[in-house]
């Protein structure tokens, strides 16, 4: 028995210490394995034909996150790119993979990229993802074929997708965010767009009096309540305090952050957003503003697409304002200060510039989906920002709706911006706020003071642990 | 005589298929999640780094991951502690009836056999705030809504009750089928010596099937250790990380947070707790129930 | 008294069919409801008109057919070749005569049951990726495969263990090799388990999300319960068409099980019974 039980587990060990063996060796390999496979995958599709570049069929994905009804018009808009790409790279057939914004960014693409297997283009978050992922050379540096088009300096900013002084991503359009409200219930008050931040707590308090809803509010995901909990917080504290996080400058229980917790708390508790909220999904914000069921709705520019025909916003249009937070009392730096994002775009895979034909479909995609053409499309069809640089007179003059030339004013009145918290900090940071903190806020289970200490625990973890 | 069965090569082409992908599948993962257990490795690097126990030391001193344990614990519990009383009680009723045996045994076993991930999207819907049928009942009687998944309080409640729903019927056709195998004589002879049915049940019966509880308890313990998708599709582990239970914490780690190392960590952890509970239940509970024949 | 008696059990047992069988009726009645406000207003009564328009959209939008048969072919296919790995492996420990290796490779397998699967998902995913078949069908079917492999050892182990040794002695006489014996006098021994099998593992595979979840993310690749969460997420707000699309997802399963009811629920206790 005994001697059966020592064979049985070196027969375990043995076998196990191969196979961990040969693991680590291709862990080790990895690096150079990688491309040594596409190339063979390229070698064989092109050796059928003996030329490099040949009409053989060969097949690209595209990972795109414009899924469900709200982002049809960005979908058609990719659809179009993604047919002139296909006429002009003879034998191309793209493949579009629909997959949920946020499911990519945090399981998706993060596991693909571990497994070295990312589709060649993909939806792309700007800082941090993009810099780990170029730090292990998993993404197609961009540069030369910015240099080769010629439309490097277009950009408005590119600083969340560039790495070491190399470019790994473009950013599709930007986004600021601020409070909608619903000008039909406004005017019938007789109230304006807040001034100051004591007007629009009234007004939420009016709000609330009259038996409506005064803010919409759906926080089975994070980031949505940490939209406004963000800005709060940058209002209370400084535009730049978030970005300070990361080098130890400033900290997350700050007095001033913790005020801008707190009074995301206050307006908890005084029943501000809709009872259960905790269980709703982002689609359920929406809905909940556009039913006329909540006043005000803080979020994204990109919502602008929603008051458009044919769209689930239909019934409001011309009846949606947008307002930018007020000063807050005390408050620090900059109180116009805007939260704006170029950080969400497209990337490419490494593996892609090793193929031939691959990196000019690559091109191809680059040229007629960033360009004048299509950055206004955007923003007439979908409400996108543009993040290239655009002439202010073309841009009025395609700016035809009342709803974006409201949003263009505001953007425009702000005298800087700053970028959303989870463009600034590490991801454990990101997945302790939005998964765990601001929904025991919300939920009760903890103080702004002790979300303070948390966070900062996590994040001297984090800042220690650079390599 | 038996020369064909004593052929070593046809012996081991036998049995190399299905060695491999067990050795594959269970045996090196096993191996390899030790590895990287000790190591930080983001899952993207090309470069792996050794860490010591500090994978370790960080997992059993995070606050969220005793959160995961406790509730996985609270599987354990609730499977225990109400869904087998109310297994056994159910299988001696529907051992005892004469009419509508067949039905009984057909539906109750109906949840058992559909994916996780259906019923839990069945189930949000019944327990959606505003139109879901749990707040319809308890409107009825006036009470104000309740928010099922969205309130701290009652999320992992409501996950057990779902998850008890789909496994309550699977166990009871298991009891059932122990129970109906006990010879009719024994309950017979009881019956003519004036033993009252509740009494059958109680002196005779359940002795009897007292080795097929100890199995639905192991079973329970089992499924309860590897809980994940019936958490994953309906609260996502939140509120506020209140209903995360370990397997969903590490997939958390390893794949949203870029600590694959640290995932590893908790894998060997679970790995071991679950031989650690195992091991405790069997010492402490099924020893003594072991030698019961029949 | 005696009538009263008799029919409390059937009070209890039929409560408990009630629990059981509504939220099935809840998720029918609701599928053919105009709106959430239909739905909202008369919760549990049989709808006053029917939409079946309900069905069509989410046909459409939940792509429900091609989810559905992802999921058919890989379930099957998986577990016919577990069956056939596995009944190569249990006829060998069992029925050849290799002395100790045949208890040391069976004890090996066992202790694969002890094995909690969801925790070994990360190397899983890591050898899925070496073999550079994620994001393929084959990322789902190999691991299905594996993850049967002792489960189903041990029962068709179990089997062939009680059938009588005369039988391969005549098989031996008449000049049939190991590979004979196995194929014509075992496997055809052997069906009735290799059915009861069958049905846990293709249920088992059926019914299989975490992996499915994050192994493929192609949308054509999905299978029902992965598509089904992903419609779900997509469509929250419309109870009547997201009902619908459950429907669909049940409506299979419940047929296979009204046909194979005694079969699968023999085959699904047989193995935690015997073991």
């Amino acid at each position: 028995m005994r001697k059966s039980l020592t064979m049985l587990l070196s027969l375990m060990f043995v076998t196990s210490a191969l196979l961990t063996g040969c693991g680590g060796n291709n862990n080790n390999a990895a690096a150079t394995e990688e491309p040594a496979t596409t190339n063979e995958a390229a070698a064989t599709n092109a050796a059928a034909t003996e030329e490099p570049v040949s009409a053989e069929p060969f097949e690209m994905t595209v990972r795109h996150t414009q899924v469900g009804a709200d982002k049809q018009k960005r979908l058609a808009i990719l659809e179009d790119v993604v047919g002139k790409v296909q006429e002009e790279v003879p034998g191309l057939t793209f493949k579009l993979d629909g997959v949920d914004s946020d499911v990519n960014r945090k399981e998706k693409l993060r596991g693909e990229m571990a497994a070295g297997n990312p589709p060649e283009i993909f939806d792309l978050f700007g800082s941090p993802d993009s810099k780990i992922y170029a730090k292990e050379g998993k993404l197609l540096d961009l540069t030369p074929i910015l240099d080769e088009l010629g439309i490097k300096d277009k950009f408005s900013n590119l600083d969340p997708f560039t790495y070491e002084g190399k470019i790994y991503g473009l950013p599709i359009g930007g986004s600021g965010e601020g409070f909608f409200y619903n000008k039909e219930y406004y005017d019938s008050k007789g109230w304006k767009a807040p001034a100051t931040f004591a007007e629009l707590e009234q007004q939420l308090a009016d709000i609330k009096a009259d038996g409506k809803v005064p803010l919409a509010g759906a926080s089975k995901a994070g980031w949505v309540p940490l939209m406004l909990a963000n800005h709060l917080w940058s209002r209370y504290a400084g535009p730049d305090v978030t970005a300070k996080f990361a080098t130890g400058e400033a900290k997350w229980n700050d007095p001033n952050v913790v005020k801008g917790f707190a009074k995301y708390k206050e307006w908890v508790d005084k029943g501000y957003f809709k009872k259960g909220e905790l269980g709703f999904e982002y689609a359920e914000y929406t809905t909940q503003f556009t039913s006329g069921e909540a006043i005000l709705m803080y979020d994204g520019t990109w919502k602008s697409s929603v008051f458009k025909a044919g769209q689930s916003g239909e019934g409001l249009i011309g009846k949606v304002g947008f307002f930018n937070i007020p000063a807050v009392d005390g408050g620090v730096g900059d109180q116009t200060a805007l939260m704006r994002d170029v950080n969400n775009g497209y990337g490419f895979s490494a593996s892609a510039g090793e193929d031939e034909r691959q990196l000019a479909a690559v091109k191809s995609f680059i040229k007629n989906m960033f360009n004048e053409e299509m950055q206004l499309r955007g923003l007439v069809e979908d409400g996108v920002l543009p993040a290239m640089k655009i002439d202010q007179a073309v841009l009025t003059e395609n700016i035809t709706d009342d709803l974006m030339s409201e949003i263009v004013a505001v953007l425009n009145s702000s005298q800087s911006s700053f970028p959303a918290f989870d463009s600034l900090v590490q991801a454990d940071v990101t997945t302790e706020i939005s998964n765990i903190q601001i929904q025991s806020l919300i939920g009760g289970q903890t103080t702004p003071e002790k979300m303070g200490d948390a966070l900062q625990k996590i994040q001297e973890e984090a800042n220690a642990a650079v390599e | 005589m038996n020369k064909a069965l004593r052929n070593p090569l046809v012996f081991i082409l036998f049995v190399i298929p299905a060695l491999v992908l067990f050795i594959m599948f269970f045996i090196y993962p096993i191996f390899s999640s030790l590895y990287y257990s000790f190591t930080s490795w983001n899952g993207v690097s090309d470069t792996v780094k050794y860490a010591g126990l500090d994978n370790f030391k960080k997992a059993l001193g995070d606050e969220r991951f005793w959160v995961s344990v406790k509730n996985n614990g609270w599987f354990i519990l609730f499977s225990v502690c109400i869904q087998v009383p109310l297994i056994v009680f159910f299988s001696l009723l529907i051992a005892n009836v004469k009419k509508l045996k067949g039905l009984y045994k057909t539906a109750v076993f109906m949840p058992s056999i559909m994916s996780t991930a259906v019923i839990g999207i069945l189930w949000g819907f019944i327990y959606e705030p505003n139109i879901g049928l749990f707040n319809k009942v308890l409107g009825l009687v006036g009470i104000e809504p309740v928010y099922w998944l969205s309130d701290e309080r009652f999320a992992m409640l409501s996950i057990l009750i779902t998850n008890a729903w789909q496994w309550t019927g699977f166990y009871i056709v298991m009891v059932l089928a122990a129970i109906l195998s006990i010879p009719g004589e024994l309950d017979e002879a009881a019956a003519i010596d004036g033993a009252t049915g509740f009494q059958r049940a109680t002196r005779i019966t359940l002795p009897l099937i007292v080795p097929i509880i100890s199995v639905v308890i192991m079973l329970s313990i089992a499924g309860a250790m590897k809980a994940a998708d019936i958490v994953i599709v309906m609260t996502k582990g939140g509120p506020a990380g209140s209903t995360e239970v370990m397997a969903t914490y590490m997939i958390k780690y390893a794949i949203t947070n870029f600590k694959y190392g640290y995932g590893n960590t908790i894998a060997v952890l679970i790995f071991m707790f679950t031989l650690v509970v195992t091991a405790l239940y069997q010492l402490l509970f099924a020893r003594r129930n072991e030698r019961i024949e029949y | 008294m005696p009538r009263l008696k008799k029919s409390l059990p059937h009070v209890a047992l039929l409560g408990y069919l009630i629990v059981v069988l509504f939220p099935f009726l809840f998720v029918l009645f609701s599928s053919v409801k105009k709106d959430n406000n239909a739905i909202a207003l008369n919760p549990f009564g049989i709808p006053k008109t029917f939409e079946f328009s309900n069905y069509v959209e989410a046909w459409v939008n939940a792509k429900i057919s091609t989810y559905f048969f992802n999921s058919l072919y890989i379930s099957i296919l998986s577990s016919v070749v577990s069956i056939l790995l596995a009944s190569m492996f249990a006829f060998a420990v069992t029925r050849m005569r290799q002395g100790k290796w045949n208890k040391i490779l069976f004890s090996l397998v066992l202790i694969g049951m002890l094995i909690p699967n969801n925790a070994l998902m990360l190397p899983i995913y890591t050898i899925v990726r070496k073999l550079h078949i994620l994001n393929t069908h084959w990322a789902l079917i190999i691991p299905y495969i594996a993850n049967a492999i002792p489960f189903t050892i041990i029962i068709l182990a179990a089997f062939m263990r009680s059938l009588p040794s005369e039988i391969e002695e005549a098989a031996v006489m008449d000049g049939l090799k190991a590979p004979g014996i196995f194929a014509r006098i075992i496997v055809p021994l052997t069906v009735p388990a290799m059915v009861t099998v069958f049905i846990v593992n293709f249920l088992g595979n059926w019914n299989e999300f975490l992996l499915a979840n994050y192994f493929l993310s192609n949308d054509e690749l999905r299978t029902l319960p992965v598509g089904m969460v992903q419609f779900r997420d997509q469509y929250q707000m419309n109870y009547a068409q997201m009902s619908a699309g459950i429907v669909y997802s049940v409506v299979p399963v419940i047929v296979i099980y009204a046909i194979l009811q005694e079969k699968i629920i023999e085959g699904v206790t047989a193995g935690s019974v015997k073991g």
